[in-house]
């Protein structure tokens, strides 16, 4: 306290009433945060937006207002259509199987009484892995003649395996697939390389949720009752794990729609054969960098950021209505 | 209903021999307490007769039936556990639901949605939600049925798990520690409750506690467990007044039992702090030793057996329990007063203390109780304990 407190105009005594003192402080502590968040975060999406409808690129001096033709382009011309085919048939694909293979792997591995440690690592070393550097080790293991997939797939011709497997009896015939170069399956391998190099991550979150999973819950579900594995697993360990499957199911998908360096690796040009893993992280990387069309990778970048939020939103609401945290 | 018996159950963990040889027999009906110091083995002693645990050796019988081998979910027990385990993502009802949704429905009935359509599931699941309501009533719970376990208190968890016991009919029940997460007022009121819950429904309870009031006070009988055995398994009075061991009579009774070294003169006659007493052992007895209980312990003229200084004094209201502190013995002799005898038991005052010598429990260097008095000690019976 100074010596002009003691005397104080009605004007000085309002200003210094606690609430108002409070709240201005409140916000003085906020704003360097507040800031910070509107200049890196906040403005550059703003920007995109304003960018989005406009044809500008970069070293231009100006630009021309083109309203929704940005968007338009993206819902109707084939190659976004493309775009968006790769993109969900990526996401849709590589959340779930690598959410399912991740919890098959925890609960595997949480039943282990040995060797616990030697598992987590060999799955979760692809994730520690660079993605580009392990998409050119696949790409060797995938070429058509030297790689060790197609040789192993050559091995069974001829013998009963081609009997049992008409897809192998019809390559054999045809010869072996080029996984990389062929329409059909270069989305599939995209995929693959996806689930393999991210389940290893959702496995190491759902051993820590199991951790918490009480056991004395799991003798309370065999006294009432419950027999099987299956049933003590829908009773007591899949509830438990509620929360850790949102946070999976969002970060993995999230992951997903941001999917770009195994296509970067793979094909540098084209994003596959008749752009069939044309994902909208290329897209983005395509239009706004390699083209300069700031405008129509700005509508793109848009679209991600609302698939994202969406993704977030549903997040949310099944965190707040459906989970059980306790 | 049915009762049980316990043959020979041996458990190891490695090395550690957990339970040595436990033979016990509860009758249909019976309110069994195992109660111990943590670590005697009581628990694991409970889980072997629920099936969680697989013994070492020796077998269980559960309504005369060999149930060795027998996977926990296939006994027909109850049991509530210290943590209550109630499933958290279920409400109050369905979590009572739960052991007749196991047992009652089929695995198809049981499925999300379109469970409720299969034949037969719309009945079963009218006959569950009324045993379930049942439950609840008999409990108090009724309000309760559509909160979640996270929403409860203590309390409230602790009668949902009780009602998801006793929801379908169990050959016993098997309670590990269920109070012990409540305050000390809740527990007391539960005690009473419980006791009640079995007299109403006349089942066989099996009731583990490291609390020797809870048993005392619920039990039709008490095995007193000590170092993976049954030390002595008897009515609460009689665990009281008329001990086995030396180990028993210090684990049962609040406070504890006193000790005094007595040395054993000609004949046998026991002497304490050179006070020669009316009491005599067999010779050759060894390290004799003789507890007293606080209230056996009486104030005296001077010249009694024991004189000390009060050190310090509890009252209870009901009771005042004064510590003695006599000069030649280790521990402080605890006695027993009515709160009128608090002016004479002011701190730092010099208390005479005499006892009735057959009120003495004699105990030989093992441990063992001593019987063969010469002067035999007619037992007191009370009615009340603590």
């Amino acid at each position: 306290m100074t010596a002009t407190d003691t005397i104080l105009s009605p004007q000085q005594l309002s200003a210094a009433d606690p609430a108002r003192r409070q709240r201005r402080t409140a916000w003085m502590l906020t704003a360097p945060a507040l800031a910070l968040m509107v200049l890196i975060l906040l403005a550059p999406v703003a920007i995109a937006a304003v960018l989005s409808f406009t044809n500008y690129s970069l070293g231009n001096f100006g630009f021309d207002w083109v309203g929704v033709e940005n968007y338009d382009k993206l819902l109707t011309r084939s190659t976004y259509a493309k775009m968006f085919t790769a993109t969900f048939t990526y996401v849709l694909t590589v959340t779930p199987i690598s959410v399912g293979l991740g919890l098959g792997a925890a609960l595997l591995i949480n039943s282990l009484t040995r060797l616990r440690d030697l598992y987590k690592t060999i799955y979760f070393l692809p994730v520690m892995a660079t993605l580009i550097a392990m998409s050119i080790a696949w790409e060797f293991m995938l070429h058509p003649t030297i790689g060790v997939v197609n040789q192993t797939l050559a091995k069974g011709c001829g013998t009963w395996v081609e009997t049992l497997w008409p897809w192998l009896a019809m390559h054999c015939a045809e010869g072996m697939p080029l996984w990389l170069g062929n329409r059909r399956y270069a989305i599939w391998v995209v995929c693959f390389v996806g689930i393999w190099q991210g389940f290893g991550f959702n496995m190491v979150l759902y051993l820590a949720g199991l951790t918490s999973v009480h056991r004395e819950l799991y003798h309370a579900a065999e006294i009432d009752g419950a027999r099987s594995g299956w049933e003590r697993f829908r009773l007591v360990t899949w509830p438990a794990l509620g929360p850790t499957t949102v946070f999976v199911v969002t970060i993995s998908s999230i992951r997903s729609f941001q999917v770009f360096d195994t296509i970067e690796a793979f094909y540098p040009i084209g994003a596959g054969p008749g752009k069939s893993a044309y994902v909208m992280m290329f897209a983005i990387f395509e239009k706004g960098v390699e083209q300069n069309l700031i405008g129509i990778g700005s509508a793109i970048t848009m679209m991600f950021l609302g698939f994202v939020l969406m993704i977030t939103l549903i997040q949310r609401w099944l965190v707040e209505r459906k989970v059980h945290y306790g | 209903m049915a009762g049980l018996i316990l043959r020979q159950i041996a458990k190891t963990f490695g090395e550690t021999r957990v339970l040595r040889g436990i033979s016990l027999d509860i009758a249909d009906g019976e309110f069994v307490s195992l109660v111990g110091p943590s670590g005697c083995g009581k628990s694991t002693l409970l889980r072997i007769i629920a099936g969680l645990e697989a013994q070492s050796s020796g077998e269980v019988l559960i309504g005369g039936e060999d149930v060795t081998g027998v996977r926990a979910s296939d006994r027909n027990l109850s049991m509530v556990f210290q943590s209550y385990a109630l499933y958290p993502h279920l409400t109050v009802g369905e979590n009572i639901a739960v052991p007749l949704r196991m047992r009652q429905l089929t695995a198809a009935q049981r499925l999300p949605v379109i469970g409720s359509l299969m034949p037969g599931a719309r009945a079963r699941g009218r006959e569950i939600a009324g045993a379930v309501s049942e439950a609840a009533r008999t409990l108090d719970i009724d309000g309760l049925l559509e909160r979640k376990p996270g929403q409860l208190s203590g309390g409230q968890r602790q009668r949902v798990a009780l009602g998801r016991a006793l929801v379908r009919e169990p050959a016993a029940f098997l309670l590990d520690e269920p109070l012990s997460n409540l305050d000390a007022k809740l527990r007391v009121h539960t005690r009473a409750e419980i006791a009640e819950l079995h007299r109403q429904l006349r089942a066989t309870f099996v009731y583990v506690t490291h609390d020797q009031v809870e048993a005392m006070t619920m039990s039709d009988r008490i095995a007193v467990m000590m170092g993976g055995e049954i030390l002595q398994c008897a009515a609460p009075g009689v665990v009281y007044d008329d001990p086995e061991d030396l180990r028993v009579a210090e684990f049962i009774g609040s406070p504890k039992i006193n000790l005094l070294p007595a040395d054993v003169g000609d004949g046998g006659r026991l002497s304490v702090m050179g006070h020669p007493l009316d009491l005599a052992v067999p010779s050759g007895a060894r390290g004799v030793r003789i507890g007293l209980r606080p209230e056996a312990l009486v104030v005296a003229d001077a010249g009694a057996p024991l004189v000390g200084r009060v050190v310090h004094f509890e009252n209870l209201g009901s009771d005042l329990f004064a510590q003695v502190a006599v000069p030649g013995l280790e521990d402080r002799v605890v006695l027993r007063a009515s709160p009128r005898m608090r002016s004479s038991l002011r701190l730092d005052a010099t208390v005479a203390l005499s006892f009735d010598p057959a009120a003495a429990l004699v105990f030989d260097g093992a441990g063992k109780r001593l019987r063969d008095l010469r002067r035999p000690a007619a037992n007191r019976h009370r009615e009340a304990v603590l």
